[in-house]
């Protein structure tokens, strides 16, 4: 009782403050003149770019696996997942370690953007673009100030590609 | 129930279960060596203690029956009575009888009252049979009692009215008593309590019923009473046999096992007949005889026709396996017993570490370069405790296979009885330690083919003898270690497994077409499908086509094979792989172009650098290397792995020769870099299972490596890879 009369004061306050859990919080990032959202509960941290070590026989867009304080973590190159043409790594490149049904992935992106606020009506239904771009991991469009941002559902970009390989796998 | 009375009921389940296995053990041992004293000795302390702790905690059917195990026993070690078959055969009942009780206070599931009942009977006529000393008044009574025996004494006191004027105290009698023994009822009776109005304060009405468990005779109990004694009326029977028969009532009522005792002091209602028992009106003879006739819920309704005996047997069977499904889920509680001097010397070891730690920092504080040799030598000993640490941790869970063992002689024993076969069974390998949940989770599979083993797998004695065998089947359980893994086989020298069988149910069951040309490889595994059998009769040990499926199923759980071979005629053997997984294993650490992998040092066989001439091909691709004569098949990692190496040619590169289920290759490493221990890391918690990859670990720098699959990179080599690139 005590912890969820706890909660709404939270939530009040938070709104009050302008901020909000609802799940329209995003962490934006690019990847070059794009900017993608996900969802901030997901993120477990970001960090700077480092080696990683490749996976005999995967799919390219996995970049291989690194060691985040003793376990050993997937690395999936975004712009190869999005079959975007891949560009040096500079500063900026970073990793945003994301966590998805229990399992800790890392995503490998240009650059961290900004955490935006989106309000719901502010979220359109992703755009259809037929058989031609496949954007069925999108969660929908946010629209903030004039910006675009592309909301991931995470979920189903990772997953799914797990899924696929455990069944090729089994 | 408190925390704290839970956790040493815990231990309590933990002793005895340790305490069962010893007896058991025991008894198996005694069925060899009959006269060993020794032996013994050991099983009747190991039941005395389970005696001792369950009364403690007031499990009072455990008590009482393992009393009657014990009284058996004291026969046997005081030589009053021989070792004979029977009798151990009685035990080893009686030992699952025990097991099954505990089993039930544990779980509070209910328990086959008939069994306890014809059990603790059938021991106390064991032990009553050649009662040479006094004869009791209750047959089921223990007959001979050492001093040190319990027995219950009902005792009756009705001290004299003076009792205050002499300035005696009656509860000094009680306390007295109690120190005799266990006072496990005390009942006052006020009923001679006259009004308020008419008392005399210096007059004592109360009365006593009391119950008293102790291991002293009759004369000391009365000489508690000594100062009393005079004008006082004191009845003390001895009462064991009464709570026997008791306790055959409460099962006719209920099937639950209740504490009698307990109720007496909630002030629950006894059961009728041990009132009307302890009362006088009726002799616990004439109880027993109206009990006998009492009958069961399912007889009374089949005899009323209202179900069939099917259904009821239908029924029972349900409420066995809801027993048995209970029973598995409750005795999963993870615990592990260490040896202390193992945790001693773990303490002692961090407080090594702790100071090569503060060291360090000592030197940290204040380093200038001419230091060095300090520093490198502390941070070696750092190396040196840490090393030394992590082996005796992993060395806590890792316990001798001989634990999953012991149940087998006991089982093997049971089958060949019930199947009228003679088996001997030989362990081997014993002392092969893995990791506790590994221990725990082969046990049922291991059971699966002993079982089929002796079911299937043996002959019959004059089978045998017709074959030119002996007439007694072995069957072997062997466990070592080979390449980073358990191996486990189960091997029996019976008739093999039946080419033509397998392939006509494969057939009926529609598995494979009729004309289907299978080698014996693609053939054996068949047996693993659910619901294949090929024994011709269903017995009630094996053969319903259930068990090889689990057994597969159960093995690759853990990450492990099975592997079958047999000859016709000869025997088969099924063999268990089973990785180390949560272990630490030395590897070699080699490298390939930039990348560094680890393999397995178990499978290394040896590493070469090949002259030339002594690498051949064989249709233009299939290289083969020439190793003192032999021609072992060459895998070049880089192409396996799809890697940029740094050499080519074979020449200039090193090869590991690996071993893997007894075949050998030879791998094309570039270089090898060392030896070291690597903690496995699993790739599966984020991300999935790699083929040619047993796993990954940090390495000195940070980075990650890949541990070798030996078997998977072979697999690949051979069939290509999986998943493209």
């Amino acid at each position: 009782m005590a912890a969820a009369a706890l909660e709404t004061a939270t939530k009040e306050l938070q709104q009050q403050i302008g901020l909000t859990t609802d799940g329209n919080q995003f962490l934006t990032f690019n990847l070059g003149e794009e900017l993608y959202g996900v969802d901030i509960l997901r993120v477990q941290e970001i960090k700077g770019y480092t080696a990683v070590t490749k996976i005999p026989n995967t799919p390219s867009h996995i970049k291989g696996v690194l060691n985040l304080r003793g376990t050993i973590v997937p690395i999936i190159e975004l712009r190869t997942k999005f079959s975007m043409p891949t560009i040096d790594y500079t500063a900026f490149t970073v990793i945003i370690v994301v966590v998805v049904r229990d399992k800790v992935m890392g995503l490998v992106v240009d650059a961290v953007s900004d955490v935006l606020n989106i309000d719901k009506k502010d979220i359109q239904p992703p755009p259809q673009f037929g058989a031609k771009v496949d954007v069925s991991f999108l969660n929908g469009i946010g629209k903030s100030n004039d910006k675009l941002v592309a909301l991931l559902d995470i979920d189903r970009l990772l997953l799914d590609d797990e899924m696929q390989n455990d069944a090729k796998a089994a | 129930m408190s925390d704290e009375f839970a956790q040493f009921q815990e231990a309590f389940f933990e002793e005895a279960a340790e305490h069962l296995a010893i007896v058991e053990e025991g008894l198996l041992a005694l069925e060899q060596q009959p006269k060993d004293l020794e032996l013994l000795a050991k099983i009747f302390r190991s039941a005395h203690s389970i005696k001792g702790a369950s009364g403690m905690f007031g499990f009072n059917a455990v008590t009482q029956f393992t009393h009657k195990m014990e009284t058996l026993l004291d026969l046997l070690r005081n030589g009053e009575k021989a070792v004979s078959p029977p009798i151990a055969d009685l035990l080893l009942k009686s030992t699952d009888c025990l097991k099954t009780l505990i089993e039930a206070v544990k779980s509070g599931v209910a328990v086959d009252d008939e069994v306890v009942q014809r059990l603790a009977a059938e021991l106390a006529s064991a032990s009553g049979a050649q009662a040479p000393v006094v004869p009791q008044k209750q047959a089921v009574a223990a007959p001979t009692q050492s001093e040190h025996q319990a027995r219950r004494y009902l005792i009756k006191w009705t001290p004299p009215e003076w009792l205050f004027q002499r300035g005696l105290d009656p509860l000094q009698v009680i306390k007295e008593l109690n120190g005799l023994g266990e006072l496990s009822s005390v009942t006052l009776d006020m009923s001679r309590v006259p009004d308020l109005a008419e008392i005399d304060p210096e007059k004592c009405y109360l009365s006593w019923e009391l119950q008293l468990l102790t291991g002293k005779d009759l004369k000391t109990i009365e000489a508690a009473f000594e100062f009393v004694r005079e004008d006082s009326k004191l009845v003390i029977e001895e009462r064991e046999a009464l709570s026997v028969k008791r306790e055959t009532s409460e099962s006719g009522h209920d099937t639950r096992f209740t504490n009698d005792d307990q109720r007496a002091e909630d002030g629950a209602p006894k059961p009728l007949g041990a009132i009307l028992v302890e009362s006088g009106v009726v002799s616990p003879a004439v109880l027993e005889q109206a009990l006998s006739q009492q009958k069961r819920v399912g007889e009374i309704l089949v005899e009323q026709k209202v179900v069939t005996p099917q259904q009821v047997e239908q029924a029972l069977q349900k409420q066995k396996q809801q027993e048995s499904a209970t029973q598995t889920k409750k005795t999963d509680t993870a615990s592990i017993r260490v040896d202390t001097a193992k945790i001693d010397k773990l303490i002692n070891l961090v407080g090594e570490l702790v100071i090569t730690q503060s060291m360090l920092s000592d030197l940290g504080a204040r380093f200038e370069i001419k230091q060095l040799p300090v520093l490198l030598e502390r941070v070696a000993q750092l190396e040196r405790n840490t090393r030394e640490i992590q082996e005796r941790v992993m060395g806590i869970r890792m316990l001798p296979i001989g634990t999953a063992f012991s149940r087998f002689p006991r089982l093997v024993r049971d089958l060949s009885t019930k199947a009228g076969k003679k088996i001997q069974l030989v362990l081997s390998g014993e002392e092969t330690e893995l990791d506790k949940t590994v221990i725990e989770s082969i046990g049922d599979p291991l059971t699966h083919l002993v079982r089929n083993s002796a079911d299937h797998g043996l002959e019959p004695p004059e089978e045998r003898l017709d074959n030119n065998k002996s007439e007694v089947g072995t069957i072997r359980l062997n466990a070592f270690h080979e390449g980073g893994n358990i191996c486990i086989t189960v091997e029996d020298d019976g008739r093999g497994l039946n080419r033509d069988k397998i392939v006509a149910k494969a057939v009926k069951q529609g598995l494979i077409g009729e004309n289907d040309k299978l080698s014996d490889d693609q053939i054996w595994p068949l047996i693993f499908r659910p619901g294949f059998s090929t024994a011709e009769k269903v017995t009630d040990v094996s053969g319903r086509g259930v068990g090889m499926d689990v057994v597969k199923r159960n093995i690759e759980a853990l990450g492990g094979t099975v592997s079958i071979k047999t000859v016709t005629g000869k025997g088969t053997t099924f063999t268990l792989k089973l990785p180390l997984t949560l272990a630490i294993i030395e590897g070699m650490t080699v490298r390939v172009g930039k990348e560094t992998y680890i393999v397995p040092l178990l499978s290394i066989l040896e590493s070469i650098q090949p002259k030339d001439g002594t690498i051949k091909t064989v249709v233009g691709k299939g290289e083969l290397i020439n190793v003192r004569g032999t021609y072992l098949p060459m895998i070049r990692m880089y192409d396996v792995f799809v890697l940029e190496p740094e050499y080519t040619n074979p020449m200039k590169a090193i090869l590991l020769i690996l071993e893997t289920e007894g075949e050998r290759v030879a791998v094309m490493v570039d270089e090898i870099l060392g030896q070291q221990q690597v903690v496995i890391k699993s790739m599966e918690q984020n991300f999935r299972k790699v083929e040619g990859i047993a796993g990954a670990t940090i390495l000195g720098d940070g980075t990650v490596g890949f541990i070798l699959d030996v078997r998977g990179l072979l697999e690949i080599a051979r069939h290509g890879t999986p998943i493209a690139a």
